[in-house]
């Protein structure tokens, strides 16, 4: 009998997955966060509990939920606020909002919801403490929150198409961790295995604020209908995620922790190789890519946007998910090394929203295959990297070279490649972007170019001796510091850097915030400008009373869990 | 006040910054002021008192500098040991120290009048009299070797007096770019009203 020698295929080189195009093409998969999340809690039999829930007719008041792991319990505390309309905004600068969000390391005592609630309700204003793992607030999604209340308040069940048409019930605004506001420090937390992965302590606080709002809207309509007054049906409130607002402020954190945003970028490339590796397709395999994609492809036929760059990407993404119908059923998965060649197919065939999205969906049958890989994913150090000024200057050249070589020859004077400024705001301490000719900008410019300081290090190593070291070269240069870290991570991190100009005056931002929001597992990414956007989250997943191992997974394709 | 060590780090960064050092080494002072604060020493004290001497260029050697040409030129201190004259806040030299020690991977031992301390690259053993460790401007010394007693009990928080915050604030605050309407407007690009 023939065996097939194992084939070994290469990750995708940076230069082709790190265009910021590329990166802001990207969709959900099996390692994003909070899948990461509901599978462990389902694996390891998570119990919930609501110990507090007292709101009144208007539904201010406090609750909590707590999340019972194996070693440790975890509870979201939650406070209602009534809030004026014209108090209501999403921008990350508003002072009041519906509801404030805090994550608590175990359960809180009577006393501790005491001082919670004089510090959460406030947010930036507010102080917590280590026991607290993040801070975060949402607002009603006002049209939505109005006709489900009446309905469910006049024992009807709200319309499904009203519901589908936003998503969700309330959005947050902002989820803060690690250390923000005085919270626990991440790196604090990173030993235990529940927070192993990133963002683990802010996908559970989400989570549970989505159960929240599902049982605050009830309660209001229980209220407002007494006896006649129906639960919202379950299949109707899986449907229902949570919404987020997310401006520019969210940007910079891609640029500004290089080795985390690798160890993103290259375990799912790690996993995609696997797949791709894979001599055959076995019957199940391709029965459970049909099912992803068969719900794949009803999220990209709801998914709705009025912006006009991801209208156009939408548009050519549906018409993507007909040409690969079009191909499968040429019999590519019954052939040999069927994953590899869909995705070579892919690259000529369909555009980037569609090779991301496909590149995504080939992981979904082979959890088995590759979800070890979110062990790497994590950065317990970030701020831990030390120069190392022994390394020869020559090195240091050739590291500029083959991460930034394409940088080196642009005219970085020209208006066109440095047009905008990155920098943060008085009014509030959020990352911005400016108009470096229009606004007197430089002297608070925040270190986000990197391409184009490399570029700039590169030139003042004209001259160097090739043996000259680097802590010599720094002696001289202190102002190439910044970037000369960063190329040195980037030697054991090909993926830390955005291959693309990131201060350009064609650049779009928005790009930067959908690679992250992707990788926490966000869908319906809906652009509102160049710099913010909303999405949905666990749109689809099991609540906590429902979560068991054969719903935690899949539930983010529609029709792929029962 | 209680402070998570993230806050410092983002804050001493954010000061060294508006104090005038270039982002790279404003990186190295937000480590190093972590560091400080990891080991239960008052790093933001001691770096208040760098970057005042920094912003208002008083007299003494930068211990920042001192400190990353220590940890840059590590391989050096295997063939001898380095003398700083007049260190202000000479602690500050401690975390380069440590980043010493780690490429070494030889405990590195820094001392100035009433203090001796050795780092194996990630804990501190200090010996020092009364207040000596916070000192001033004084000579230091740095050698490979030396004896690692007790470490320190490691701290996860921060607990710098109230002045020394805010001064750090206030330096921080300058790196901020003031607001215009049209900048408020333009530059997070988020809409106004969030009742939809």
């Amino acid at each position: 009998m023939d065996v097939p020698a194992p084939m070994q295929v290469p990750c995708r080189p940076p230069e082709q997955v790190m265009r910021l195009k590329r990166l802001g093409s990207m969709h959900q998969c099996r390692l994003s966060f909070m899948r990461i999340l509901t599978r462990r809690m389902a694996r390891e039999g998570w119990r919930f509990a609501r110990p507090v829930f007292d709101f009144d007719a208007r539904g201010v008041g406090r609750a909590v939920y707590s999340a019972h792991g194996p070693g440790r319990t975890y509870s979201l505390v939650a406070f209602g606020h009534d809030l004026p309309p014209e108090m209501r905004s999403d921008r990350v600068i508003a002072t009041a909002w519906d509801a404030t969000f805090t994550l608590f390391d175990g359960v809180p005592t009577a006393a501790d919801l005491d001082r919670l609630s004089r510090n959460v309700p406030l947010q930036e204003a507010g102080r917590v403490s280590e026991r607290e793992l993040s801070v975060s607030r949402a607002n009603r999604s006002v049209r939505l929150w109005d006709h489900v209340v009446a309905a469910l308040a006049d024992g009807r069940q709200p319309e499904a198409a009203e519901l589908g048409a936003v998503g969700y019930l309330m959005r947050t605004t902002a989820v803060y961790g690690s250390g923000k506001l005085g919270a626990a420090d991440y790196e604090a937390l990173s030993d235990r295995p529940e927070f192993s992965a990133p963002f683990q302590a802010e996908m559970l606080s989400v989570y549970l604020t989505r159960t929240f709002v599902r049982d605050l809207v009830n309660h209001l309509a229980r209220v407002r209908g007494g006896a006649r007054a129906a639960e919202l049906a379950p299949d109707l409130a899986r449907g229902l995620g949570i919404g987020n607002s997310t401006g520019l402020g969210l940007g910079p954190f891609i640029i500004n922790h290089p080795r985390l945003f690798n160890n993103w970028i290259a375990t799912r490339e790690q996993a995609i190789a696997r797949v791709r590796a894979l001599p055959r397709a076995d019957d199940a395999a391709q029965a459970l890519f049909r099912t992803v994609l068969a719900g794949a492809g009803e999220t990209v036929a709801n998914w709705t946007t009025e912006h006009p760059v991801q209208a156009a990407k939408l548009a050519a993404l549906r018409a993507d998910l007909a040409t690969l119908e079009a191909h499968l059923s040429g019999g590519v998965l019954g052939g040999p090394q069927p994953w590899d060649r869909l995705l070579t197919w892919s690259e000529g065939a369909l555009s980037e929203e569609g090779q991301e999205l496909l590149a995504s969906l080939i992981l979904e049958p082979h959890g088995a295959l590759v979800d070890d890989l979110e062990a790497g994913m994590a950065d317990t150090a970030p701020d831990a990297f030390r120069i190392d000024g022994a390394m020869p200057v020559g090195r240091l050249r050739a590291l500029i070279e083959d991460r930034f070589g394409w940088a080196l020859g642009l005219d970085w004077s020209a208006p066109a490649n440095c047009a905008r400024a990155w920098y943060v705001s008085a009014e509030k301490l959020e990352p911005r972007l400016g108009e470096r000719f229009e606004e007197d900008l430089e002297p608070y410019e925040q270190p986000l170019a990197p391409a184009r300081d490399a570029a700039a290090a590169h030139a003042a190593l004209t001259g160097w001796d090739a043996e000259e070291s680097v802590a010599a070269f720094l002696l001289r240069h202190p102002e190439h510091r910044h970037i000369v870290r960063r190329m040195q991570i980037g030697a054991q991190a090909p993926y830390a850097e955005v291959q693309d100009n990131t201060i350009a005056a064609d650049m779009f931002p928005v790009d930067l915030l959908r690679v992250k929001l992707a990788f926490f597992g966000a869908t319906r990414f809906d652009p509102r400008s160049d710099r913010w956007l909303r999405i949905a989250m666990y749109q689809g997943a099991p609540y906590p009373e429902e979560l068991a191992p054969d719903n935690a997974d899949l539930w983010v394709y529609p029709g792929a869990v029962r | 006040m209680s402070l998570s060590l993230n806050e410092v780090a983002a804050q001493a960064r954010k000061a060294a910054r508006g104090a005038g050092y270039s982002w790279g080494m404003a990186e190295e002072a937000g480590r190093a002021a972590r560091w400080l604060c990891a080991q239960g020493l008052d790093g933001c004290g001691l770096l208040l008192a760098a970057l005042r001497r920094a912003d208002t260029g008083g007299p003494g050697a930068c211990p920042l500098a001192a400190g990353v040409m220590l940890s840059d030129g590590a391989a050096a201190l295997s063939t001898a040991s380095l003398a700083y004259r007049s260190v202000v806040a000479p602690a500050l030299i401690l975390p380069f120290a440590a980043g010493a020690a780690q490429a070494l991977d030889r405990p590195v031992t820094v001392a100035w009048e009433g203090v001796e301390a050795v780092t194996d690259g990630t804990a501190l053993s200090l010996a020092a009299s009364g207040d000596a460790v916070l000192s001033g401007a004084t000579d230091v010394t740095i050698r490979q070797g030396g004896t690692f007693a007790a470490p320190r009990a490691v701290c996860g928080r921060a607990t710098p007096e109230p002045e020394t915050w805010a001064a750090l604030t206030a330096l921080a605050e300058r790196t901020h770019a003031p607001v215009t309407d049209g900048s408020r407007l333009r530059g997070a690009g988020a809409g106004l009203s969030d009742n939809d």
